[in-house]
Order: C-alpha cells, then structure tokens, then sequence
C-alpha cells in the first residue's frame, strides 16, 4: 500500500505556492534598493 | 460548546464591534465611507485582501474538499495562488494609478465609466447591475457558512443559526465604512491565519506524526495521497481556472485602490502572498489530517474544522479558533455589502436620481441598500444542502468572466473602447450564467473559463473595429504608463 503523498503531488504542493512568494520577496527587495538609490 | 467558550467568543465580537464604533467615528464623507480616503498601509491592504477574498470557503470548503475527496483538491489552490500573484503583479499599482486619474474614481463603475470617458452612463449601470447580482449570490454563500458555524457550535436549528449570524454581521456592517472593514479584516486575517497553522499541526501530533497521518488516510482511500487520483486533464484545468477570477473581484480591487501609494504594491504583495500560500497550506493540511484523525467520517465534511477545534483544544482556544471562522465570514460579507451598497449608492442613486442629494442621504441610501441586499441574501442562503463552494463559484466566476478582462485590458491596452468593455462584459456575464445551467462534455468545465476568454475576445474585436481613441483617454493612459513606471 502506499504510504505516503505521491511524487508528484509533493512537486505540485511545493513548487508553484512557495515560488511566488519568492519572486515577490526578490522584486520587494529590488524595489527597495531602486528607492533606496534614488 | 462550554460557557468559556462561548465567552472567548463574545469578547472577540465586542472587539470587533470597537473597531467598527472607533472607525464610524473618523469616517467624515461618502469617499472616507466607500474607500477610506485612500490611506491604507500595505500590511492592512494586503491582509485585508486575503481576508475579504478568502470567505469562509478558507476554513469550511477547502478542508472540507480536502476531507471528503483527498490531495486532488489542491489544484484550486495552486490555481488560485498564481492568480493572486498576478493580480498584485499586473493589476494592483495599475489599477491605484489610474482610477486616481480617472477623475478619483472610488468604484469600480466609477472607474470603468471614467476610464472610457462614456456619457452614456451606460457602462456604469451594467457594471454596476453584474455587481449587485453576484454580490448578492456571494453574500448568500457567507451566511450559509456563518449559519453552519452558529448551527454546529450552538446547537441550534441552521434556520435561527442563519438569522443571528446575519444579524450579527449585518449590524456589524452598518457601523463599518470601508476603514472598519479594512482594520478588522486585517485582525480577523491574522486569526485565520493562526487558526489554520495551530489546528493541522495539532491535529497531526494528535495522530501521531506525519507518517501516520499519511498511513490512515491511504487506509481509508489510497487515492487520497495522490494530487491525479480521478482526475482529467480538463478537471484540473477547472480547478486551476478558479485563479482567473482574482482580475474581477471588486471588494479585493477596492483594497488596490484604497492604498497609500503605488509605491506601497510590492511590500504589500510579499504580504498577501505569503499570508495566502501558509493559509492555503494549513487550509488543505487541516482537511488531510482530518482524515486520519476522525477516520473519514463526520456529518458534513465542510464542518472538519469546526469538529477537530471543539474535540482537540482547550475551550478558550477553540473559542478562538470558531471566532476565526466567524472572522472569515464577516471579513467577506461586510465588504461585499459596501462594495454592493456603494454601487446602489454611488452609481444608481446619485448619478440617475438625487445628483444634488447630501452626504448624510447618501450614507442612508447605502445603509438601506446592505439592508435590502442581505435580507435576499437570508431568503437565498434559506436553503442548507447549498455548499458553501457552490455558491462561491457561481459569484466567483460572474465577477472573474464579466470584469477580469475587461480590467486588465483597460489597465495595459490603451485602444480598448468603451463598447469594447460594454460587450465584453455582458459576454462574459451572459457566459456563466448560461454555461453553469448546461452540463455534459465541454460544459462540465467551470464556467469561468469560456466565460473570461468569450469576454476577452469580444473586447479586442469590438474595439479594433471601433473608432480610434480620444485624445483625452490617450494622455491619460500615458500619464498612468509613466506614474507607474516610476512607483514599480
């Protein structure tokens, strides 16, 4: 029996949630430095 | 449910209600009422978002989903994360920008009818009509939720439920104004948000650990551990679909509009998306460990939340954890009934009968507006076999198909025309109601999508054969390309 989540139900549960927040949190911080140099 | 319980209960009320008493008090006008002077941050714009966005649907339908059909539920989620980020991406900074050029327009009619310069006052009255008929759809499915919570944790019939739920949040709204709402909802957003980590995790150590979860749900369906367990192509593509509703919400765009400064979006985006995904998680967490801890079985799945919070946790926590889903609740329905009674007010009543009526009438207009729409609502929600998703995905799909392409297109594409977005949006609107009466084949897939891209085309090919773009509309386009260029 199988015994725990399928591969690639991990893979969609883990990849696209999380990298959006990523992209944000980088493109915030870019935002920021812009700001910061002006 | 114990008397401290039910204490814990009262008090989180009380403290919402003194938000709303503290709020109605520096409201001064129909703008601070409708949205807030514009004077958000972006961690209340950004919470508040989520919250008015997420309906009770957060902690009822999606664990509830989760418990009664397993890990294929969490396409809808994956769906709906890429959505929001894109409306923060694309829509957001745009949309602040340019209803604030656009004559300061403070509602989506408002914006739409200034946007294409239309005298007609055509635009705005069929806006302004798509948003009182799905709204009132969309608060029907919020009270179906607060009744369900009143009727599970009161021992009460789901009809007396379904009135005091209403009463409470109906009275809670007239106090609101758009200030109110935003600060509670940003409160009742971190009470989500604390509910959905503490009652998975818990309820996973109850269980024994991630592995026994994992063991006792495949026990009972070992297609629960698999995100593809009976699923087309065409079905996950539905559920992902639900992401292409986020350009067309009016109560989550209010919140874009009524920010500080473009220069706000992307801290506030960090924000809203990292509030989304870990409520997500804990959404869909919550349902799964469900599973495992009630061994696939309690009387209505939508109620998992509420069961695992009444057996698992000390009586003052679980008062917490229900006031999380009354959060829920009010978050939604008390912006939806100011996005509905500021249309009433702003776009029919003072545009077609009273331009000269005073602010003080105005705000009574409104009020009787939430009054009226809500009772529909109470008479629409009468019936309890309705699940909460159901509801949610007609109103969802209405706004998505009618306004997303037509806000997106006259936010990045200056030739789009009035009659171009006149067409589209009863295309759009016409499509969901028509495709969701259809079944079989084809129309099994959630109307949204037909509906959003029928909406769409007919936007682009009525304009290109329109006429060319006034020179008025043409500045001001380039105007808002150029403030947004510098605020991003």
């Amino acid at each position: 029996m199988e015994s725990g989540l399928t591969m690639a139900t991990w893979l969609w549960l883990l990849v696209p949630m999380p990298l959006v927040v990523i992209i944000s949190v980088v493109s915030w911080l870019r935002h920021e430095q812009r700001e910061a140099g002006r | 449910m114990t008397n401290t319980t039910l204490i814990t209960f009262i008090i989180y009320l009380v403290a919402m209600l003194g938000i709303g008493v503290y709020a109605y008090r520096v409201t001064a006008n129909l703008s601070d009422y409708i949205l807030g002077g514009r004077r958000l941050g972006p961690g209340v714009a950004a919470l508040s978002a989520g919250a008015s966005d997420m309906s009770g649907w957060l902690l009822l339908g999606l664990p509830g989903a989760v418990f009664a059909a397993g890990m294929n539920q969490i396409w809808i989620a994956v769906g709906l994360t890429i959505g929001a980020f894109l409306n923060w991406w694309y829509v957001a900074g745009r949309l602040r920008i340019y209803t604030e050029v656009a004559a300061d327009s403070l509602t989506l009619p408002d914006f739409l009818e200034n946007r294409f310069h239309d005298r007609s006052r055509l635009l705005r009255v069929i806006s302004a009509l798509v948003i009182l008929v799905f709204f009132t759809f969309y608060t029907s499915s919020g009270l179906v939720a607060g009744a369900k919570l009143f009727e599970a944790s009161f021992e009460m019939s789901y009809t007396s439920a379904l009135w005091v739920g209403a009463i409470v949040i109906i009275s809670y709204t007239f106090l609101g104004g758009f200030l109110a709402v935003s600060w509670t909802d940003f409160v009742q957003g971190l009470l989500m948000f604390l509910a959905l980590i503490a009652v998975p995790v818990v309820t996973m150590m109850e269980v024994g650990g991630w592995d026994a979860v994992t063991q006792e749900a495949a026990a009972i369906n070992p297609g629960f551990l698999d995100a593809f367990h009976d699923m087309t192509l065409l079905g996950i593509v539905s559920l992902m679909a639900w992401g292409l509703g986020y350009f067309g919400q009016p109560h989550i765009l209010a919140r874009f509009m009524a920010l500080r400064s473009a220069g706000d979006v992307p801290k506030a985006r960090v924000i809203g998306m990292g509030w989304m995904v870990l409520s997500l998680y804990g959404a869909i967490f919550t349902g799964f460990v469900g599973v495992a801890y009630l061994h696939g079985e309690v009387g209505d799945s939508e109620q998992v939340f509420i069961v695992l919070s009444n057996v698992l946790f000390h009586p003052v926590i679980s008062g917490i954890l229900l006031a999380a889903i009354l959060a829920a609740v009010m978050s939604t329905i008390d912006s939806q009934l100011l996005v509905s009674s500021s249309a009433i007010t702003e776009d029919f009543y003072k545009q077609l009968f009273r331009r000269e009526a005073s602010e003080t009438e105005l705000v009574w207009v409104g009020r009787l507006a939430v009054l009226g729409i809500a009772l529909l609502a109470i008479w629409m929600a009468s019936n309890p076999d309705r699940s909460v998703l159901d509801l949610v995905s007609y109103a969802w799909a209405g706004f998505g198909a009618a306004f997303g392409p037509i806000i997106l297109l006259s936010l990045t594409w200056e030739r789009l025309s009035r009659n171009g977005a006149l067409a589209g949006i009863l295309v759009g609107a016409a499509t969901v109601v028509v495709w969701a009466e259809l079944s079989g084949g084809l129309f099994d897939v959630y109307e949204i999508l037909p509906g959003f891209l029928f909406c769409g085309l007919t936007a682009v090919v009525v304009s290109l054969f329109g006429g060319e773009v006034s020179p008025e509309v043409r500045a001001e386009f380039a105007r808002v390309r150029s403030e947004f260029d510098r605020a991003r």
